[in-house]
């Protein structure tokens, strides 16, 4: 066991480094940032002496260097717009993001993988039929649609919720609501196929047949055995949320790391970019780890016969 | 007889109380209402509080301008108006002298004297300063610190608009700003002062009790940063906000129909226009075709239909009216695609040319659309165009390093509403020059290098004939500047971004 989370902890430095690679290359090749810094109209001369003052103006390798040498000291470099060190920056705007991907991914978990579930043990009901109608309808929401007809809805029609705004749990309702609905419907499609496929499995029939209750079989045998892939989904779509839903961040004016991100990347602001990169790279390869652990937690043959 | 009498006195009394009570009401709504606090939505994010740090003039310098002073200001008629320097005059060609409102202070005591704006200016110039505005002051030499409150800012050449660029220029505390962050904290002598700042949420201030200018009128004003405009429009109809700006026009109606709000369009201080890269065929050296393209589109129809009417045809001039320099006596080229194609064909072009038109895409008002528009328009007369959308700083990038195309969408705005400064963009030697007229250039240094009003105006007067006539674009319109305001509030529209409490009030308050 220890020797396997060194090996996943060494592969996922190679992915996070490859990553932190990838973008420092992609974001210089893209623009400049002292062209948008400057006020329209600056002449060359000033344009070239910020880029000199900002360390721009060397050679993407020598830059890169200098950014992997602070970086193993924990220095990102500082945001061009916000004069700060770029990690703080981002990393003050991960507990909003945290708060709404939670919510999300809470209520969209519990009310996907329940559809789901549900409709595969009501196959072939007019219950199963209305379940699944309103996941496909979900599913077929944009994100951004939901979230204008929450706001107009319950914000401006009916006046209960505030459109948009970060703070209290009002704040947090209608963005967290509107993300829900595209996790619940991912999730609930795929809950109810794998159900499906284990519902008629040989071990849930011996299961019926040792004469074990309805719950028993269904919690215990059924549901147990069907979670794999919803977990990974679960897991994948986790990684999305928590890399900061651009899209619902921006409706609802929420200041979480998504829009950060796609602010930095607008303005050129390298090392905000380079920061949230990593910590949005960090969660993925967290969420895949906390995963592949789970699988073993779930299903105990795969912990016996993985070999890592 | 005495009953009736002692109805009509009940009645009257009735009367009498009742207006009593209206009057008292109307009272106490007008001083809750004076009271009343503010708060307006912003388009952008504001990423700093350091005025120095910034050329944004909607997000960052709006907010710096309630916290800070600078030594003039632009009022809501766009006018020079004093703020910290209560005069200013020319004292030689290269030398304005500024006399400042004397014992003005920071919050902490210090003062905002000369040499507090001697200090400010040297850390704008500082290289280690970095600052995103040092190019506004590149030809400034040496301050000279007359007397505590008067300065002289002496420049390497004339500058004219020297007053004009300083009203975006804030005045921070020396000996605060060495030690604190001054991109999160803010300490001025402007009418407010910080109350809170959070980061892509909102920011609030508060009116300073003892401000030594006019009072304004709303002791709390908070802006909050809503990027995506359909929210903003649902912040301004569900009473969240005040006030909002960069709403679609599409969308005025909207806030009209709802009760207690409505909104509107003013002309703003950008022209649109079609860039011609004259520095390649088939536009080199070539202004009959030039002029050819200004006939074949049709402005109006632009306006009228993407903008539901709202915005100005561009009278042959990147200047809007607001401009010192604007030629009033020009005009827009009709639109005629039967003379376009007539003059297609003495410029060499009978059967027409393809072409490629960059467009940027998020930066200006419906700019994909106004481009689709404008190239089928031209097809119309035989050029054959092609569109390539950029993302923004691509386009900027493409635009500094002679990337491009052989004609761009764009606009241009220049805060300090002189003539200089929008065609300098138009001048040999600038970054984005597609052109090549040495004698167009001659006539703008003349002009940028006095300081006689009347004489710079002259030229100016040259400068834009000769434009219109080389047509180095496609002159199309000012983009207008549209908000959505709450019924209980009022605004001095001014189209040039700037977005301040201090031109608002309480509608109905007198003032």
């Amino acid at each position: 066991m220890l020797r396997y989370i060194t090996v996943r902890a060494a592969e996922s430095l190679v992915a996070l480094f490859g990553v932190s690679a990838l973008v420092f290359v992609a974001a210089r090749l893209s623009g400049d940032p002292a062209a948008l810094m400057l006020p329209m109209g600056a002449s060359a001369e000033q344009i070239s002496a910020l880029r000199e003052e900002l360390g721009l103006n060397k050679t993407i390798a020598e830059q890169f260097v200098i950014f992997v040498s602070n970086a193993l000291q924990g220095d990102f470099g500082a945001s061009f717009q916000y004069g700060r060190p770029a990690m703080s920056v981002v990393l003050e705007h991960l507990p909003a993001t945290l708060q709404l991907a939670g919510a999300a991914l809470l209520v969209g978990g519990i009310l996907g993988a329940g559809i789901g579930i549900l409709a595969a043990i009501y196959r072939g009901t007019l219950f199963e039929t209305g379940l699944m109608t309103i996941a496909l309808l979900g599913q077929a929401a944009p994100v951004f649609w939901v979230a204008v007809m929450l706001i107009l809805v319950f914000a401006v029609n009916l006046g209960w919720l505030p459109t948009g705004g970060y703070g209290g749990i009002e704040n947090l309702i209608l963005p967290a609501t509107a993300l829900s609905v595209y996790v619940a419907a991912s999730l609930a499609r795929l809950a109810r196929g794998s159900v499906l496929d284990v519902i008629n499995a040989e071990y849930v029939r011996t299961a019926w047949a040792k004469g074990l209750s309805s719950r028993v079989v269904y919690v215990r045998h059924v549901v147990r055995g069907a979670l794999i892939p919803i977990v990974t989904l679960f897991g994948i779509i986790a990684g999305e949320l928590l890399g900061g839903s651009v899209v619902a961040e921006t409706i609802f004016g929420w200041p979480g790391i998504g829009r950060v991100t796609i602010q930095a990347i607008e303005a050129r602001d390298f090392a905000v970019v380079q920061a949230s990169v990593m910590i949005i790279a960090a969660i993925f390869v967290g969420i895949n780890f906390a995963i592949d652990l789970l699988y073993g937690v779930l299903d105990p043959r795969i912990r016996l016969t993985r070999k890592a | 007889m005495k009953m009736h009498t002692m109805k009509t006195m009940k009645a009257t009394a009735g009367k009498a109380m009742f207006g009593l009570l209206v009057s008292t009401a109307l009272t106490l709504t007008a001083s809750a209402a004076s009271a009343r606090d503010l708060t307006v939505g912003l388009p952008g994010t504001v990423v700093t509080l350091d005025p120095h740090m910034s050329a944004t003039v909607f997000t960052d310098l709006n907010i710096a301008s309630h916290l800070y002073s600078a030594l003039v200001t632009r009022g809501p008629d766009l006018e020079l108006a004093p703020d910290a320097a209560e005069e200013w005059t020319a004292t030689a060609d290269t030398t304005w002298r500024f006399q400042l409102h004397p014992g003005v202070t920071f919050p902490n005591g210090e003062a905002l004297d000369a040499e507090a704006v001697k200090w400010n200016i040297e850390r704008v110039l500082a290289d280690e300063t970095s600052a995103r505005i040092k190019p506004w002051f590149e030809l400034v030499d040496e301050v000279n610190v007359i007397d505590k409150t008067t300065v002289d800012i002496v420049t390497s050449a004339p500058y004219p608009a020297l007053p004009d660029q300083l009203s975006m220029f804030f005045l921070l505390p020396p000996e605060w700003s060495a030690e604190n962050d001054t991109n999160r904290m803010a300490l001025g002598t402007g009418p407010y002062d910080l109350v809170e700042f959070q980061e892509g949420n909102f920011i609030t201030l508060s009116a300073k009790e003892d401000y030594w200018g006019t009072a304004p009128e709303f002791e709390e004003v908070t802006f909050r940063f809503i990027p995506e405009e359909s929210t903003r429009i649902s912040a301004l109809l569900a009473g969240e906000v005040d006030f909002v700006t960069s709403i679609p026009t599409s969308e005025i109606e909207r806030t009209n129909q709802n009760e207690g709000t409505s909104g509107d369009a003013v002309a703003s201080t950008r022209t649109m226009f079609l860039r011609f890269n004259s520095k390649v065929e088939p536009f080199q050296g070539n202004a009959m075709l030039r002029r050819a393209m200004n006939y074949a589109v049709d402005k109006n129809l632009i306006i009228d239909s993407l903008w539901d009417g709202y915005g100005e045809v561009a009278r042959c001039q990147p200047l809007s009216e607001d401009y010192f320099g604007y030629n009033p006596d020009l005009e827009a080229h009709p639109y005629d695609p039967e003379q376009a194609r007539s003059l297609m064909v003495e410029a060499g072009y009978p059967d027409g040319f393809d072409l490629e038109l960059d467009v940027p895409i998020g930066r200006y008002l419906q700019g994909s659309e106004i481009g689709q528009i404008v190239a089928a328009q031209l097809t119309e007369i035989g050029v054959n165009v092609q569109i390539t959308e950029t993302e923004w700083s691509r386009w900027l990038d493409k635009l500094y390093n002679d990337g491009m195309s052989q004609a761009t969408y764009y606009g241009l705005a220049w805060p300090t509403l002189d003539a200089g400064g929008v065609m300098a963009f138009f001048e040999d030697g600038n970054t984005q020059n597609y052109q090549d007229d040495p004698e167009f250039t001659s006539i703008l240094q003349e002009a940028n290098s006095s300081v006689d009003a009347d004489e710079r105006l002259a030229l100016y007067k040259t400068a834009t004939e000769r434009m219109c006539e080389s047509a180095p674009i496609l002159f199309l319109f000012q983009q207008p500047y549209t908000y959505g305001i709450s019924d209980e509030i009022e605004w001095s529209a001014r189209g040039d971004d700037w977005a301040r409490a201090m031109d608002m009030s309480v509608a109905g308050s007198a003032d």
